[in-house]
């Protein structure tokens, strides 16, 4: 659909349910609205993910692919039902709205999204990318979502992006999926106490992001300068606390679906992320 | 917590609900429970990380089998049982901490074979003399296991019993039966398990009553008109013709999950969700029902019949039993609690094999609107609202509502609104004996039931069962395959009342 409103949006959607007949949800459960904002070089990894997400959540799903850049201001849309039969007692549907936000669009995101939320559920925000600090698009949808979703390793400098991040932290409840993959070895450093209590060093082969991450909670939790040595890899490979290794009983390979579920089932905030996010100021590098 | 005070690393990590180091000990390892529950519920443990990380598993029973055989049978029992798909690193976890010892309870060799066995787990595996002692076994063995036990306690841990139904034959054996365990055990470390407890909409109907604003007020004598709650099998006694003769289903279902269930739906609300302010409320219910009359307990015993198109047997022809066999294999009740919440509100039980569906459900039947004036314009009766709780196979609540139908008319049409578990989280829903094991190791006796809460039960059973004991019924009395005996039907049609179908 082409210059879509949300009126054309909410009937398409009332049609897709007619027309399945009998072959249709029995129920509209929904239990969250799922809001992605995919810019162009994030699209394929995104649709990956949503398409492991559709089976397990009844929701709504509005994707946003921004286009600033776009001549014409307007906005295209595409419209689904994905449905999946549960037991015995009926099908279940995800609502996909996919919307191309085109031209002077794109900085309106929020609202084009608002009318489009179904009421009272609980709003995520998955940001793909770089998170654009101050500006509109980031600022409005913020302003609208209850729990925003980020990766840190997708930033491109996490050093100065975290700095940032913290002032989000008193408008939306911020989680990382990079700070989910250090759970294991956040679980392996513990194991190290209390050899680890007067720590001075965190040395961590891994992606950037993780690595910041790791610091920045040694430093919140031992209430101590923690010195950081990286070197770069694409996975967390190794961490050591004054020379001790830390031994993950368990390191998941979780799919991209899965590390985006987890972060959907958590609605609270997390003090301790936030307080290893605060602290990557006081880490010497 | 004195270990989170000491860590500050641990805070917020996940690792706050793994049980410390132990031994999980079954007894009765050979058995069909152990392959089809208890060891693909310590795999789907396994699976999510949720055992300690000192854990060992010991099978002990008759059967002469090595390590090596049983571990092999369990492999494969995982594989068939597991709700997880089955993964070889995984496995590879657990199959270094299986044990198996074959061992007559008589004999005081194989007893000091468990115990080195279990020493050289403490040594080798770290697991500090902690002991989850599992019971699988006929409630004949109790005794001798728990004196075996009781003896042989002092491991510098902790340790815990989980003893399965039944749990007794009547109110004596089970006071017994509490006489001699607790003679070892204090009721801490006792674990009586209805596995009932551990599903997760039973859980949940605590979460519904008592964390929703709209249902309590309403959940009273005053709002619901009749409670139904129906635990129905479609399946016969397969092969345990021993047990059930013996048993019925009175002791089989009757006793314990619906008379818990009853008490979860009827309970007061809790001060806490702990342990003792649960039980004391659900013991206040049983302690409030009054032993109903022979007019109001219907049983049945099913004849040959149909269950989805397959020709079935009747009960009296199923191999072991005897061929003029009273055992009943339905009940039906109506129940009353005594108490200012619940006076005059009737709750119909009824349990039975060879029904047409597997079905467990709690319905909760509200009262009709006082003066509805649409009535003539309803096309399926001015039906009341009823709540349905969904426990299994399909856990989830609907409630059912009266909506108008679209059009010029006024005419108004029954619908459900559903919430199904499955279809609204993500994660699958745990085996009951997962969260049942992970509460045990972790000495957490809530979802347990306490002594005076089996006698209880044991003494409404024993009264109904004395009341059976003065004519011989004429069974059977229902064909396999449909709902139960027409008496089942009367007893509700006199309160102008109806079963719910399924």
């Amino acid at each position: 659909m082409e210059n879509a409103t949300s009126k054309d949006i909410e009937r398409e959607l009332a049609r897709l349910r007619d027309a399945m007949g009998d072959e249709g949800p029995t129920q509209r459960t929904r239990v969250m609205n799922h809001v992605a904002w995919v810019p162009e070089r994030w699209v394929d990894a995104a649709q990956e993910v949503l398409a492991g997400l559709e089976e397990r959540y009844p929701s709504r799903v509005i994707v946003l692919y921004p286009r600033p850049d776009d001549d014409r201001d307007g906005i295209d849309a595409e419209v689904d039902l994905r449905c999946f039969a549960h037991g015995q007692r009926g099908t279940i549907c995800a609502e996909v709205v996919e919307l191309q936000l085109r031209g002077a669009r794109a900085a309106a995101a929020a609202s084009i999204v608002e009318p489009l939320l179904t009421a009272d559920l609980t709003d995520f925000l998955r940001w793909r990318g770089d998170l654009p600090f101050g500006e509109p698009e980031l600022e409005k949808l913020v302003a609208v979502a209850d729990r925003l979703v980020v990766d840190s390793r997708e930033w491109r400098d996490p050093d100065a992006a975290f700095v940032r991040l913290a002032e989000l932290f008193d408008r939306v409840t911020v989680s990382d999926i990079a700070w989910a993959r250090t759970e294991p070895w956040r679980e392996a450093v513990a194991q190290l106490w209390p050899g680890c209590a007067r720590a001075d060093r965190v040395r961590v082969a891994g992606p950037r992001a993780e690595a910041i991450l790791l610091a920045g909670w040694l430093t919140a939790r031992l209430e101590r300068d923690i010195e950081l040595d990286h070197e770069p890899a694409g996975e967390v490979e190794l961490v050591e606390v004054d020379g001790d290794p830390a031994v993950p009983k368990w390191v998941e390979a979780k799919s991209a679906s899965d590390l985006l579920s987890d972060q959907l089932d958590i609605f609270s905030r997390d003090p301790i992320y936030e307080e290893a996010v605060r602290s990557f100021s006081r880490v010497p590098i | 917590m004195t270990e989170l005070a000491e860590n500050p690393l641990l805070e917020g990590l996940r690792t706050r609900r793994t049980p410390e180091p132990c031994v999980l000990v079954i007894f009765g390892a050979s058995g069909d429970l152990t392959q089809r529950k208890l060891l693909p519920a310590v795999y789907s443990l396994a699976y999510r990380r949720l055992l300690p990380e000192s854990f060992a598993v010991v099978g002990v029973a008759r059967s002469e089998l090595s390590t090596e055989e049983f571990c092999g049978r369990m492999r494969e029992a995982v594989a068939e049982h597991s709700r997880d798909e089955f993964r070889d690193d995984v496995w590879e976890t657990l199959a270094p901490a299986l044990r198996y010892i074959p061992l007559e309870f008589a004999s005081e060799e194989g007893w000091s074979t468990l115990t080195d066995c279990l020493s050289e787990l403490d040594r080798t595996r770290g697991t500090a003399g902690n002991r989850v002692y599992y019971l699988a076994v006929p409630p004949s063995a109790f005794g001798t296991v728990t004196q075996e036990l009781g003896k042989r306690r002092d491991t510098g841990g902790w340790t815990r019993v989980i003893v399965e139904k039944p749990f007794g034959h009547d109110a004596d054996t089970a006071r017994q039966l509490n006489e001699t365990i607790s003679g070892h055990f204090d009721e801490s470390e006792i674990f009586r398990i209805d596995h009932y407890l551990g599903k997760e909409t039973v859980q949940n109907m605590l979460v519904l009553r008592f964390a929703n604003g709209i249902f309590e007020p309403i959940w009273n004598r005053q709002f619901v008109d009749h409670v139904q709650i129906t635990v129905s099998e479609s399946v016969g006694i397969e092969g345990r013709a021993d047990f059930y003769e013996e048993a019925g289903a009175v002791r089989d279902i009757f006793q314990n999950h619906l008379l818990q269930l009853l008490a979860l739906t009827a309970m007061e609300p809790p001060i806490e969700f702990d342990a003792e302010s649960v039980r004391h409320e659900k013991v206040k219910v049983l302690r409030a029902m009054h032993t109903p009359g022979p007019k109001h307990v219907v049983r049945g015993q099913y004849g040959p019949g149909y269950i989805e198109g397959v020709e079935v047997p009747g009960y009296r022809e199923e191999p072991g039993v005897a061929p003029d066999s009273s055992t009943e294999t339905y009940v039906a009740a109506k129940l009353f609690v005594d108490n200012w919440r619940w006076a005059d509100t009737p709750f119909y039980v009824r349990t039975g094999k060879r029904l047409p569906r597997r079905e467990t459900t709690i319905a909760i039947e509200f009262k009709r609107a006082p003066h509805p004036p649409f009535e003539a314009a309803t096309d399926d009766g001015a039906r009341p609202n009823v709540l349905l709780l969904h426990i299994q196979p399909d856990e989830g609540i609907s409630l059912e509502i009266g909506a108008k139908v679209p059009g010029q008319g006024l005419t108004i049409r029954t619908v459900h609104m559903d919430f199904v578990y499955g279809g609204a989280f993500r994660e699958g829903l745990p085996e009951a004996y997962e969260r049942l094991i992970v509460d045990a190791m972790l000495g957490d006796t809530t979802l347990f039931m306490r002594s005076d809460e089996v006698e209880e039960q044991w003494a409404i059973v024993d009264a109904i069962v004395a009341g059976w004991k003065r004519d011989r019924p004429a069974f059977p009395n229902y064909a396999a395959g449909t709902w139960g005996p027409v008496a089942a039907d009367d007893l509700m049609h006199r309160d102008g009342r109806e079963w719910r179908r399924y």
